[in-house]
């Protein structure tokens, strides 16, 4: 059977979503934007046009909940990287929403970079549970108005999966959507292959933003999927118990859900959860915490209950710098999410909450998450494995290296190989030069890096996304 | 009754004691200059020293901060009286464009402990509405805060804008994206990693 952790009983499920039904009847939400305001009241919303309060009746959740896709493909750039959702075995989201790079060659902190964002992406596409890249986050540069475009044109020209991003501004839309036209070779394609989504975050506590709200949608009728995001951090921006974290999480989800559904049925949705916990001591966002995880998988699972694909936070850590703790934190935040099912984790590739590449890391990341989807195969009792006729031909005594189905076993799923642990003895550990996990991710991360990049785009292609950018520059000073 | 059991009352969160204690050293005609400082500002002065170091956790040093404030609002018309001016007013706000504001109200939260008059402008305060703020409550400092890469430069252009109008106020700034050398660069009076260092940085830029 595979190993399924449960984090909510079925009956916690149920109260989870009467909590939320409970907030968003009760309490209500705020949105910022008049839009979406509108759109709320024609659909049945109480409104309390002063405050900006939409007080959402459950028959409007239940409604969105009809009209949200339960499936479709996140497109790769690669088709053979396609994600599609909901999946059997957990993938791994790239993040690189943080500001900060760990300089590969000084370990120094600093400003991300053009560079590291197109270093971060070649590495994690080598990675063999990778399913979706978030581009880096840029504060220096000639043309900060193209910096997104820059970094969201640069990630499909360095990956061959699909992206993800915050979006910014309106104005960014054409330009994006010229550059999808210009790798599928059609206009057409890019609704069809969806090669690109974004991500919404409400405002914790149970608010909707104005601008943003409003370019979501502007932009809901190209059908790129919404990843919805709350952040709620139980003890500063949410409820300091998890249980009503969790509900008031669920709730911004919902009301997000109705939102957009409401706006243009059918739009493709992710019920995602970024929830933190609070650092009492400094008032800090945690996400490698144990309470940050239990509430993400349990929104998960909330996810499941609806029957809604997701992306959960996780595989993240508090740490400065790679080390015990980000080890340690990472494989806590990805461990339960892999056992109860989640469809993607986002979190691989960084360090300090969310803040710091680290490239190294992501291979790290990759092990950590290859023994968690591991563990989550669990045990196959399939009649083949079955083997009691190997038990009988080597009898009492003898071994079983000889055997057949050792020799297939070995390089099968059953067994996972790691790529980073030494398992030498202690004495030829010394002869290899007292190798360490960081050090092999490193040595991996040089070779992937001094390989030229495996599926890069055509060069004519390449040409029409640089002429796109230096548009978007011209245009958008 | 004395000065040290006002002290006392803030490091132990008693809310409900302070008013009557501040009320009984006014009674007492104590010196209310002594009341202040060695009552309620030495308490939170304590309170930030133990926050600091991580003893005292955000909640209970924000409690200490409500109790400091219901003291300090007993106390308030006398000092008017005595020309007992507060440390001096701070103008607080993430900027245009950001919603962020955890770390903002907190370094807000602490600076009102530390003695100074805070005006929290709140989230996506435009660079317009930083000045004119100042202006009006004759600020001596600005604190800003950003925590997005995309809204880093409008504090450049706060500054900027500051120092044209040339109202005096130092500008400092903070937020998980901003360092040292980018407060360098946009010439900013002062740079904080954390909401004590914000206090650290107010006390000197605005001498008591
Ligand atoms: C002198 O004056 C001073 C001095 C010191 C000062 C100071 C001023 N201000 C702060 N300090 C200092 O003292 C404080 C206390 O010690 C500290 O304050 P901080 O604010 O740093 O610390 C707080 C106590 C705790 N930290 C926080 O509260 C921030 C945590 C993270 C996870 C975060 C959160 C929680 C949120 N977010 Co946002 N968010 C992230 C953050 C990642 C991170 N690790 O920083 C970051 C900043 N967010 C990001 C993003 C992308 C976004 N967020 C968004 C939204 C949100 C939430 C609303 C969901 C929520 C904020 C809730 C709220 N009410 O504030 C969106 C933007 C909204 C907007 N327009 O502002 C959105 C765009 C996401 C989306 N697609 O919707 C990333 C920024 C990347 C970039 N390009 O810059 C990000 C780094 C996360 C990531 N890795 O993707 C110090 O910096």
């Amino acid at each position: 059977m595979r190993v399924q952790c449960q984090i909510l009983s079925e009956d916690e499920k149920h109260r989870v979503h009467a909590e939320s039904l409970k907030i968003l009847e009760q309490v209500g939400v705020k949105f910022l934007s008049q839009r979406a305001l509108k759109i709320m009241q024609d659909n049945g919303a109480k409104v309390d046009q002063d405050a900006g309060i939409a007080k959402i009746p459950a028959e409007m959740v239940e409604q969105a909940l009809k009209t949200a896709p339960k499936s479709f493909v996140l497109g790769g750039r690669d088709p053979a990287r396609d994600v599609a959702l909901p999946r059997p075995t957990t993938g791994y989201v790239l993040d690189l929403g943080g500001v900060f790079t760990r300089d590969f060659k000084t370990g120094e902190r600093r400003y991300a970079t053009l560079q590291d964002n197109n270093d971060a992406m070649r590495v994690f596409d080598e990675m063999e549970l990778s399913s979706v890249v978030w581009p880096h986050s840029m504060v220096e540069g000639d043309t900060p108005n193209s910096n997104a475009i820059r970094l969201i044109l640069h990630s499909f020209m360095n990956s061959s999966l699909h992206v993800q991003d915050e979006f910014g501004e309106p104005e960014e839309v054409p330009y994006i959507y010229e550059a999808m036209a210009a790798i599928l070779g059609s206009e057409d394609a890019v609704k069809e292959r969806k090669l690109y989504s974004v991500t919404y975050c409400t405002l914790a506590p149970l608010v909707h933003e104005g601008g943003m709200c409003n370019a979501y949608l502007d932009m809901i009728e190209f059908e790129a999927p919404i990843l919805i995001y709350p952040m709620p951090c139980t003890g500063s921006t949410g409820p300091c118990s998890l249980f009503s974290n969790i509900s008031m999480g669920n709730a911004e989800a919902l009301s997000s859900l109705v939102l957009f559904q409401m706006a243009h049925p059918g739009t493709p949705l992710i019920f995602g959860d970024a929830s933190g916990s609070t650092d009492f001591a400094s008032g800090g966002f945690l996400e490698g915490s144990p309470e940050m995880v239990l509430m993400t998988a349990a929104r998960g699972e909330m996810a499941r209950f609806y029957g809604l694909p997701n992306t959960q936070q996780g595989c993240q850590t508090d740490a400065k710098e790679p080390g015990p703790q980000a080890v340690m934190e990472k494989l806590l935040t990805t461990m339960p999410l892999v056992l109860s099912g989640a469809d993607l984790v986002q979190g691989p590739g960084c360090l300090e909450t969310s803040g710091l590449l680290c490239l190294e890391q992501i291979v790290v990341d990759e092990e950590i998450g290859g023994l968690c989807n591991r563990m989550r195969e669990g045990i196959d009792f399939d009649d083949a494995r079955n083997l009691f006729d190997d038990i009988a031909e080597v009898g009492p005594s003898g071994h079983f290296l000889m055997q057949d189905s050792t020799l297939e076993a070995c390089r099968s799923d059953e067994f996972y190989t790691p790529k980073l642990f030494d398992r030498h003895t202690f004495e030829r550990w010394v002869d290899l030069g007292r190798s360490d996990t960081y050090s092999k991710a490193r040595e991996r991360v040089e070779e992937i890096l001094a390989t030229p990049q495996k599926n890069p785009l055509p060069d004519d292609v390449i040409g029409k996304l640089d002429e796109i950018m230096r548009r978007a520059d011209e245009e958008l000073k | 009754m004395s000065i040290e059991d006002i002290f006392q009352s803030i490091l132990q969160l008693k809310r409900g004691e302070i008013a009557d204690l501040v009320q009984a050293e006014i009674d007492a005609k104590t010196d209310v200059g002594a009341i202040l400082e060695q009552g309620l500002i030495n308490a939170m002065g304590e309170v930030g020293n133990q926050f600091s170091e991580g003893r005292l956790f955000v909640p209970e040093m924000l409690r200490a901060a409500e109790t400091m404030k219901i003291g300090l609002e007993v106390l308030r018309p006398l000092l008017v009286e005595a020309d007992i001016k507060p440390r001096g007013t701070v103008i607080v706000g993430t900027v245009k464009g950001d919603l962020h504001d955890i770390g903002k109200n907190l370094v807000g939260m602490m600076l009102e402990g530390a003695g100074f008059t805070v005006v929290d402008l709140g989230v996506d305060v435009d660079p317009k509405a930083f000045l004119d703020a100042a202006g009006e409550n004759r600020a001596q400092l600005v604190a800003m805060s950003a925590l997005l890469t995309t809204t880093m430069p409008v504090m450049a252009d706060c500054v900027g804008r500051f120092k044209e109008a040339n109202l005096g106020a130092r500008l400092i700034v903070g937020g998980a994206p901003v360092n040292q050398d980018f407060a360098i660069k946009i010439s900013a009076d002062g740079y904080s990693s954390d909401a004590p260092g914000a206090v650290e940085l107010a006390k000197n830029l605005v001498p008591a």
